[in-house]
């Protein structure tokens, strides 16, 4: 298969005029090939990802609205700020370490466990992993609107199933209550997250051992134990895998919440990435809302980095 | 079909029906149930009248298909515009960023270059750190280019975003890629570009296709960044389109169920026809890698 494959390209490159090209030793050098091949992503990605990134942490030492042209030193001032005087920044790590904390826990379980499920021999397990899947694939935005419609205190799926089960003692107005508000933005979350989970899962199940899970069986072992001894040792790496990006994602939290509440009733929706976004494009603070960003930032990589770290050394054991 | 039933609800290696695995299948098929439920919800609402979405239960079909409610979101949304400009973005940016990527992760994996580790760090480090967080300097970025409102000012911060994991995952795949197969083919004379071309897009069409799905996807979605970069509503694209819908016509239930179900059908229709690169350019990149 090695040898077709050369074969043909050889035989193609033998007849490319490229190769009387004057310049052809520059061309041919490897380091030149190399940059020119790599250049365009990594230009792109350094200006627009990687500049922006560095441009949080000096905005948050900056006063800027925006627009002028002069950025004005700040010191520690919007970080005192937003520690010191602006309630709605505490509103909003509370409700982050709430939302991740639901985020890391519910629907990788949800996940795991519909990914246990399918991995079964039943009729139809293709269909339902698609059915499981696909919110996944629509906008948040589309989802956040489709919910906020569902949420709808009149017409609203919610409150109509209730009314026709006789609870109508229950019907909120999902959207517009303080103490609820949160949990429904989150009810739609993990109706759309629940498939990526289950889907990582399905993936790391497909590596788990099925000589040891027969031999388990023989031995006498029922699926509790089989479960225990034998299935979720193997799923250890996916399960940190899974943790890991469900926790980055909720981090991320932004189009579900913008669609729905816009942080809203009384900020009680609040999140970091919102609220950062909501400082600098509409109050028109760029400091304050870099500063807001910078602690997420700082967050997320207290995450990401021990993270790496690991994953670097796993792969690097593996050869 | 036959042997898909003559093995259903046997455990691996055996032959008698399990009762666990049919109580489990019951309960799999409610909760499906519940999970296709809101998306039936939404198109059965699309298909209503006002009147009868008032006045009809939430599971009942239409008792008559108004289809007005699409000509009517597309018309009073200015579809025509955004959905144009959603096609064009989607377009341009997925081909381009993938080869821009796939060219990066050749280089990373067969080219001996000094510095490769630490390129490599800084590759897996952005496919997990959040735009969200920085979208007030990438709008400042973007202005000072005075390239507010333009197609290359969305298209650019959209490659950058999407480079770490396409190069990461290619990069993954590259790597494995037996070195005879090229090594052979650069004592011959070839140049990295014609080996690239030649042998390594050519093995790797399905990691790319399923990439290139993904990518679709996910561009096609993408909300903040354009909300950001995008304030002139003719430049808009149709996740931007359908919040502005949304605020203005929230409470006319057909039209807006009809605009969810515009924004979301490419996305649904690539997902179906191409559901198993899906999950492949999903896994291969979290759970190999």
């Amino acid at each position: 298969m090695a040898d077709q494959v050369y074969q043909v390209v050889s035989a193609r490159t033998a007849s490319d005029p490229a190769e009387g090209f004057s310049w052809r030793g520059a061309w041919h050098a490897p380091l030149t090939q190399a940059w020119l091949l790599l250049g365009p992503a990594m230009l792109i990605y350094a200006v627009f990802a990687l500049y922006p990134m560095v441009d949080t942490f000096v905005l948050s030492f900056q006063t800027w609205n925006g627009l002028t042209p002069h950025r004005g030193f700040a010191g520690l001032d919007n970080y005192a700020f937003i520690f010191n005087d602006d309630p709605v920044f505490w509103l909003a790590l509370r409700n982050t370490v709430i939302w991740t904390f639901l985020a890391v826990s519910i629907p990788p379980l949800i996940g795991f466990g519909l990914a246990l499920a399918v991995n079964q021999q039943i009729p139809g397990r293709n269909a339902m992993r698609a059915i499981f899947y696909l919110p996944v694939i629509l906008a948040p935005i589309a989802v956040a609107t489709m919910w906020k419609w569902m949420y709808d205190p009149f017409f609203g799926l919610f409150n109509q199933l209730l009314t026709s089960a006789g609870l109508q003692g229950l019907i909120k107005d999902w959207l517009g209550d303080r103490q609820v508000a949160l949990y429904s933005v989150f009810g739609a979350y993990v109706w759309q997250h629940v498939g990526f989970s289950m889907v990582l899962f399905l993936a790391g199940l497909q590596g788990v051992n099925q000589t040891l899970v027969e031999a388990a069986r023989i031995d006498g072992a029922n699926r509790y134990q089989v479960f225990q001894h034998v299935t979720l040792p193997a799923m250890s790496t996916s399960i940190t895998i899974v943790l890991v990006l469900s926790l980055i994602q909720s981090l991320k939290a932004f189009d579900i919440v913008y669609g729905m509440t816009l942080g809203g009733p009384a900020q009680s929706t609040q999140m970091l990435a919102l609220w950062a976004f909501t400082q600098s494009m509409q109050i028109h603070d760029f400091g304050r809302g870099s500063a807001v960003a910078v602690v997420l930032l700082l967050i997320t990589l207290a995450i990401v980095v021990p993270y790496m770290l690991w994953r670097m050394k796993r792969e690097e054991g593996q050869g | 079909m036959t042997t898909m039933f003559s093995t259903a609800f046997r455990p691996l290696g055996s032959d008698r029906i399990d009762p666990f695995l049919v109580v489990l299948w019951i309960a799999l098929i409610a909760i499906a149930l519940i999970w296709v439920a809101p998306i039936i919800f939404i198109v059965f609402t699309s298909l209503k009248t006002n009147a009868d979405v008032m006045g009809t239960g939430a599971f009942t079909p239409p008792p008559e298909l108004f289809t007005q409610n699409y000509p009517d979101a597309w018309q009073r949304g200015n579809f025509a515009t955004r959905f144009a400009n959603s096609v064009i973005i989607t377009l341009v940016k997925v081909p381009v960023g993938l080869m821009l990527s796939a060219m990066a992760a050749y280089a990373l994996a067969r080219i001996t270059l000094k510095g490769k580790k630490l390129l490599l760090l800084l590759v897996l480090f952005g496919t997990m750190i959040p735009f969200q967080v920085m979208l007030a300097p990438l709008f400042t970025l973007v202005n000072s280019m005075g390239l507010l409102n333009t197609r290359l000012g969305l298209f650019l911060p959209y490659i950058a975003f999407g480079v770490p994991y396409q190069v990461f995952v290619l990069h993954g795949f590259f790597k494995e890629v037996p070195h005879e197969l090229s090594e052979a083919a650069l004592m011959d004379g070839a140049s990295h570009f014609t080996i690239f071309r030649r042998i390594f897009l050519p093995i790797s069409l399905p990691i790319l296709a399923a990439l290139l799905i993904l990518d679709f996807v996910s561009t096609w979605n993408e909300f903040a960044m354009a909300l950001v970069l995008l304030l002139d509503s003719k430049m808009w694209t149709l996740p931007l389109s359908l919040m502005v819908f949304q605020g203005e016509f929230g409470s006319e239930y057909g039209p807006l169920n009809a605009a969810i179900v515009t924004t979301v059908l490419p996305a649904v229709i690539v997902y179906l026809i191409f559901q198993r690169y899906f999950v492949g350019g999903l896994t291969s990149g979290a759970v190999k890698g």
